[in-house]
């Protein structure tokens, strides 16, 4: 199935933009930021943790990798985790992107909506959001410790932070 | 999925642009040869339509920071100009325009970046000015095509590509990105070119090589 790896023990995986992937207890999940939103949302009680890479706010019917947009994404990541799982789990949420490095409109337009689509998204499912990290003309490397829950956030020239 | 379709190039489209950006990429080797007065050459030279989760990885490796110029384009087609190469490259390249023994220039201060902001803004000036005349005329469209001053950064190579993909991506699943790589005989420099039009550059390339058909 394109859009899920689901993967072995410490295995650092890069998504990529429109991609979405699920780990338990011992992979490290890893995407490369600009415009996008990285999503993570982690069960703390069961180690699942997932990483999706979202691009636009919604599909509007288009086709296309269920990653790519945020009414398709979130609700395919939750899936998988509880898949991978085998039960029902209960993840909190944390999010990090949406810069614009070359100060366009268009791309301002889309990180804002990308965000607010993600909140609302993540509130009507009732999963908490405990952090943000976005804004900004830097990329972002985001990685999801699916032992510990840690995620960790690096830009270029900066020294990494946890959010 | 009609509006999907609509939003990349034919295979003859994308040949006609090649044609293009191939005599645009030529010039700028050139003009660039000429601005550090060393034989230089186009070692890598492509145009391609690429999926997301490959755009990504045009620069190769993409988790690296990258050190770029990037200028707006502007004028009948706009998007992203972009200037990409390793710091060893690009302090390389300050070391030969400063007339300085090689390994001199060790970090990114005023000078280094002054030398590679005017290489890509050449760079720049000379593959659009050729790309301009090699573009099929439009009798409507009077405006040139220039670049902003380019401005330097450091920063990961999918991050970078991400930014500069963004505003095609909203129209498509496939993203047009044209590459030249440049080498400079007998020096260890590798400097990148990419040109990256937005989502209404792609609809003005389409109708701009359909008319040349």
């Amino acid at each position: 199935m394109k859009g899920v790896q689901q993967l072995s023990r410490r295995t650092i995986s890069a998504i990529r933009m429109g991609d979405f992937a699920v780990s338990a207890n011992d992979g490290v999940l890893r995407s490369l930021l600009g415009s996008c939103i990285g999503l993570a949302l982690y069960d703390h009680t069961h180690k699942v943790g997932g990483l999706a890479h979202i691009v636009l706010p919604q599909s509007r019917g288009h086709g296309g990798p269920a990653g790519k947009f945020v009414d398709t994404a979130i609700p395919a990541l939750y899936a998988e985790m509880e898949t991978l799982a085998g039960r029902s789990l209960k993840p909190t949420a944390r999010i990090a992107g949406g810069a614009n490095m070359f100060s366009t409109t268009v791309i301002q337009t889309i990180g804002t909506q990308n965000i607010e689509a993600t909140e609302r998204l993540l509130s009507e499912l009732r999963i908490p959001l405990l952090g943000r990290h976005c804004g900004g003309e830097k990329g972002r490397r985001m990685s999801l410790d699916t032992a510990t829950g840690v995620i960790t956030i690096e830009i270029v020239g900066s020294d990494p932070i946890e959010l | 999925m009609k509006a999907q379709r609509e939003n990349v190039l034919s295979i003859e489209q994308l040949d006609a642009f090649r044609t293009a950006f191939h005599e645009g990429a030529a010039e700028a080797s050139t003009a660039l040869g000429r601005w550090i007065d060393k034989p230089t050459r186009i070692s890598f030279d492509v145009v391609e339509q690429l999926p997301l989760d490959e755009a990504t990885r045009v620069l190769g490796s993409e988790g690296e920071p990258i050190c770029f110029c990037v200028a707006q384009m502007t004028g009948r087609l706009t998007g992203q100009l972009i200037l990409a190469f390793s710091d060893a490259s690009g302090l390389a390249l300050a070391d030969l325009l400063l007339d300085q023994p090689r390994g001199t220039a060790g970090a990114w201060g005023q000078m280094e970046t002054s030398a590679a902001l005017e290489t890509a803004n050449i760079i720049a000036c000379t593959f659009l000015n050729s790309l301009y005349r090699n573009f099929p005329a439009d009798p409507s469209a009077t405006s040139e095509l220039l670049p902003t001053p380019p401005r330097f950064s450091r920063d990961y190579a999918a991050s970078l590509i991400e930014f500069a993909v963004m505003d095609q991506v909203v129209a498509t699943d496939h993203v047009l990105v044209a590459q030249t790589e440049f080498q400079i005989d007998g020096d260890p420099v590798d400097w990148t070119l990419l040109f990256i039009p937005d989502a209404e550059s792609m609809m003005t390339l389409r109708e701009a090589l359909r008319e040349r058909r």
